[in-house]
């Protein structure tokens, strides 16, 4: 970052502006994005949150319109609307795009607007992430899209099963399609999640501490927290299929070794949680929501958060339940049985808070009320049959039925539907600057809610008399045909209201009175600002001294656009924003964010590229967009951090903090700590599969039996230690102000060795990786550890880089400690993967003491 | 800024509001994979039950532990309201931690062990 003229460093804070317009002014100068293209450089919170949920919702209106299309199909027996081969698209598309394309990124849309502006921060820590993130979903989405356009897209359903989506039965790119673009979508994800948290975690408003949290940080903490361990089974999976399929590495097919319930493991793995991950967002805003509309505060605020935690963790434990009939023993069963029936307390106490907070309340009727209660009798609906498929006999004559089909959209359709239709009314004037008109929103509500249950609980009967999911046609003779035809016309009634929905928002956007500032009367920080929301959210940052959920907030918003709270004034151009301490939120740092660039834009598209690349199976040339990726990421990592050291800098109230490249515990720090944790799951999700396979994939052992170099795999570890052992002199080197240089390229050169070494144990794994699961889960281990020395590698040069730069200094040592962390891990996940290596040979000898 | 000039809960406490559900968690884990493994291998029924016992008490034990560390332990008066938050929290996380491990995992146990 190049210093600007007229540098301030001074111990005095810069001169306040004089009036809360000029205020104004100067933070829009600074944080706005500017017009026509430029807006493609933005990497503002305000305006990516926004371009991800209107993004979403027309991904909704086209898996809306599949999901229409399916119900055409189906409304009369023998239909020739659709041949099979387009419904088996149509429907495996309707189904991904809600939940990849629309569920999971409307609700990280929600996040990213709200989170900073509720917890009183003026954005997130990686704007640049946000909107590398924001690319990837709508590139990523576009190729699945245009895919149904071009007539090849996934038609294995939305949760590809092998060996249906193997080559054997899927020879074309279909698959392929699905799982390079729902790959894609989920690194957004994850990337988005890793920033919330750290987000949450760092940079809430001064003095809120946990306690004082907004019920909603606490949600979506817990959100992200479980996309951040939910994700990378899914995404193990995809690239260990897209490996079968394209290079022939047998993980899941079962002639050469592989298993195909390993991928429904790995799937579900992610797939449970991920039902959790888009409820626990919606109880955000109806947690936050009821309390405003009640008038009162929010009954059982610790039990929830307790609540929270045990839903999060729970919904972990409970992924077998969609694999009830596969043939695991009964009392494995039953783990997962009572773990699904127990995991209704969590969620019950939350829905007891919520009527108690009404039943003690007085609450005011208003159209987000209309939603909510909507909520409740879908999520009742959708419970009870939740707990119904819990039940194993049940599950086993349900399985695989139309009544399926009602319980997810019962549970994950209407539990995020309804809320976040209430959150939409509820949050537009602070969206849009407009007043809700209620005349077209009231009837738009009874024919969703009408349309929706007329559709949906209906299939509960089919599914019981024997409709299996995925059929694209039937006999009359097999007596579903009313059902059918009546879920079809809810489907219309349902359409119509979603159509006036639309209507409903663009006029209230066209036509809309100007909305008062905080309309509804709420206490939450989000309205302490004007509407609608500025690019800098705060002109000053609030100072909290009770829960950030009941708050004055006409004067506190009236205070802080005076610029009477934290950094209520404009210094270098910077965009400025405070760090806390995690617990109790005083103010521990300065923080500095990068300003609008194009560079994630640009990254993003690179990304693509290597994605389509993949598609098109033109792989030298994604190694090569690969590399350009990663070319970018070290680019942008040059125009991040300060080029000299600063001491102390005034923040407003009389204090003074180091700015975040001066300290230990900063936002980039706890980003790698939560990145390794993702990544540590993705590994524990690989050793997994190692030992599921071994345990019971068939053909095991194999005629073949493994025999790694020993020697080398040994001093593939002893370099990796040495490697992360010579990245601490490094840094030792930088604080005592000596040149790290040497001890830098040691650290590279030993990186190297170790990438070598481990390609030549791969080399030379037995059973070859294309003949046997044995071979390939090896390599596959042995990959791993090549792929993170190769990103060390990366750390590195980007390291030289910096230091060349001035950016680093024996007070700024950020760069070199994220090095050494990532190197450490490097060296223990190496050890740990490449010691498995060298046990399979014994674990395959103990498989013949099977009788 | 009353939270700023006590003296602040500790950053580790946030993640111990987690770690009762971690230890149910590794629990399940470890009774699912060791349940797989005695099967495939024809353990003999009641080598695999006590096996399986064995391990849900360790589990059970350390939450019972931490909870009753918890309950020794009350919040730093220093800490104010967040401390107190943090005391309530964690040991209702491990309380939820502890019974549903027994109900969940404990249970099952009482079933044939290879059907």
């Amino acid at each position: 970052m190049t210093q600007p003229r007229g540098d301030q460093a001074g111990s005095a804070p810069p001169p306040a502006p004089r009036s809360a317009l000029q205020l104004h002014r100067a933070l829009t100068a600074i944080w706005d994005t500017g017009p026509g293209i430029q807006r493609l450089s933005s990497v503002n919170h305000t305006v990516l949150g926004r371009r991800f949920m209107v993004t979403a919702f027309v991904f909704m209106l086209i898996g809306g319109l599949l999901g229409m299309l399916t119900r055409i199909q189906l409304a009369t027996p023998m239909s020739r609307f659709m041949d099979a081969e387009t419904y088996n698209q149509v429907f495996s598309v309707h189904g991904s795009m809600m939940m990849f394309l629309f569920g999971i990124p409307m609700l990280e849309g929600l996040a990213v607007y709200f989170t900073p502006k509720l917890l009183g921060a003026r954005d997130f820590a990686f704007p640049r992430l946000t909107a590398y993130g924001y690319w990837c979903y709508l590139f990523g989405g576009s190729i699945i899209t245009l895919s149904l356009l071009a007539g090849v897209a996934p038609d294995s359903g939305w949760f590809m099963y092998t060996p249906l989506s193997s080559n054997v039965f899927t020879p074309g790119v279909n698959a392929d399609v699905w799982l390079l673009g729902v790959t894609f979508v989920e690194i957004s994800a994850l990337t988005l999640a890793v920033e919330i948290t750290v987000s949450i975690l760092k940079m809430r408003a001064p003095g809120m501490s946990l306690d004082r949290m907004p019920i909603f940080g606490w949600y979506i903490l817990a959100m992200v927290l479980m996309m951040i361990v939910g994700f990378p089974p899914l995404i193990l999976a995809s690239i260990l299929l897209e490996m079968e399929r394209a290079f022939g590495l047998p993980f899941f097919d079962p002639t050469r070794g592989g298993d195909p319930l390993l991928w429904q493991h790995l799937f579900w793995l992610f797939g449970h949680p991920d039902v959790y991950i888009i409820f626990l967002p919606m109880a955000a805003v109806l947690s936050t929501l009821i309390p405003v509309f009640a008038q009162r505060p929010l009954v059982g605020y610790r039990a929830i958060v307790v609540a929270i935690v045990a839903l999060a963790f729970v919904s972990f434990g409970i992924w077998v339940h969609h694999m009830f009939t596969v043939g695991i023993p009964h009392l494995a069963l039953a783990f997962f049985s009572a773990g699904s029936a127990i995991v209704a307390v969590p969620t019950a106490i939350q829905i007891f808070a919520w009527l108690a907070t009404l039943a003690h309340g007085n609450p005011r009727w208003s159209l987000p009320m209309l939603y909510i209660f909507g909520f409740f009798f879908v999520f009742a609906l959708g419970g009870l049959t939740g707990v119904m498929l819990a039940i194993v006999p049940f599950d086993w004559q349900a399985h695989d039925s139309y009544f399926v089909v009602a319980h997810l959209h019962y549970v994950v359709g209407g539990a995020m539907l309804f809320p976040l239709l209430a959150g939409m009314y509820y949050w537009l004037p602070l969206l849009t600057g407009r007043a809700m008109v209620q005349r077209l929103s009231v009837p738009a509500f009874w024919l969703i809610f009408i349309g929706f249950n007329l559709t949906f609980l209906v299939m509960h009967l089919a599914g019981l008399l024997g409709m299996p999911r995925r059929i694209w046609t039937y006999a009359a003779a097999d007596g579903w045909t009313w059902m059918n035809l009546l879920a079809s016309v809810g489907a219309f009634i349902m359409t119509i209201g979603f159509g006036l929905l639309v209507i409903d928002l663009c006029v209230q956007l066209r036509y809309g009175r100007r909305s008062p500032r905080n309309p509804w009367k709420a206490g939450t920080l989000e309205w302490a600002m004007p509407l609608p929301a500025p690019c800098y959210a705060f002109a000053s940052l609030p100072v909290v001294e009770e829960r950030a959920d009941w708050l004055p907030v006409r004067e506190l918003g009236a205070k802080l656009a005076r610029g009477e709270g934290f950094l209520g004034f404009t210094r270098n151009g910077w965009m400025e924003t405070l760090g806390v301490h995690m617990t109790s939120g005083a103010p521990d740092q300065l923080i500095i964010l990068p300003r609008a660039t194009y560079q994630p834009l640009w990254t993003a598209i690179a990304t693509a590229l290597a994605v389509l690349a993949m598609l098109f199976k033109q792989y030298w040339l994604a190694a090569a967009m690969v590399g350009v990726v990663a070319a970018l990421f070290i680019y942008g990592a040059q125009h991040a951090g300060l080029p000299r050291d600063y001491g102390t800098l005034p923040v407003g109230r009389g204090l003074s903090l180091p700015p975040h490249t001066e300290v230990q515990g900063t936002p980039p720090w706890w980003s790698l700590v939560f990145t390794l944790v993702a990544d540590g799951t993705l590994f524990a999700s690989l050793v997994f599969g190692t030992f599921y396979l071994w345990i019971a994939a068939p053909h095991w052992p194999p005629q073949v039996r493994p025999d790694p170099n020993v020697a080398l795999a040994l001093a593939t570890m002893a370099v990796l230690v040495v490697a992360a052992f010579v990245s601490r002199l490094s840094l030792r080197r930088l604080q005592a102000g000596s040149s790290f240089t040497p001890t830098l390229a040691a650290t590279a050169a030993l990186l190297i060795a170790a990438i070598a070494l481990t390609v030549v144990l791969i080399g030379g794994v037995v059973p070859a990786p294309g003949t046997h699961a044995l071979g390939a889960t090896s390599a596959a281990l042995l990959g791993y550890v090549t792929t993170h020395a190769g990103i060390g590698v990366l750390f590195l040069v980007s390291n030289a880089l910096r230091a060349g730069r001035g950016l680093m200094s024996a007070r700024r040592t950020m760069d070199l400690r994220l090095t050494r962390l990532w190197l450490d891990y490097t060296a223990v996940t190496g050890i740990i993967a490449i010691g498995l290596v060298l046990a399979l040979p014994a674990l395959v000898r103990t498989l013949e003491l099977r009788p | 800024m009353s939270a700023a000039q006590s003296r602040p809960v500790p950053p580790g406490r946030i993640w111990t509001l987690g770690l009762g559900f971690v230890i149910w968690c590794f629990a399940l884990s470890l009774l699912y994979g060791i349940h797989a493994i005695g099967c495939a291998f024809a353990w003999p029924s009641a080598t695999l039950r006590w096996t399986l016992v064995l391990v849900l008490a360790l589990h059970c034990a350390a939450l019972a532990w931490l909870w009753l560390r918890e309950r020794r332990n009350p919040p730093d008066a220093a800490q104010g309201a967040a401390g107190a938050f943090m005391h309530w929290a964690i040991t209702g996380t491990l309380i939820a931690a502890l019974v549903s491990a027994v109900l969940v995992l404990g249970a099952p146990l009482l079933l044939q062990t290879c059907v």
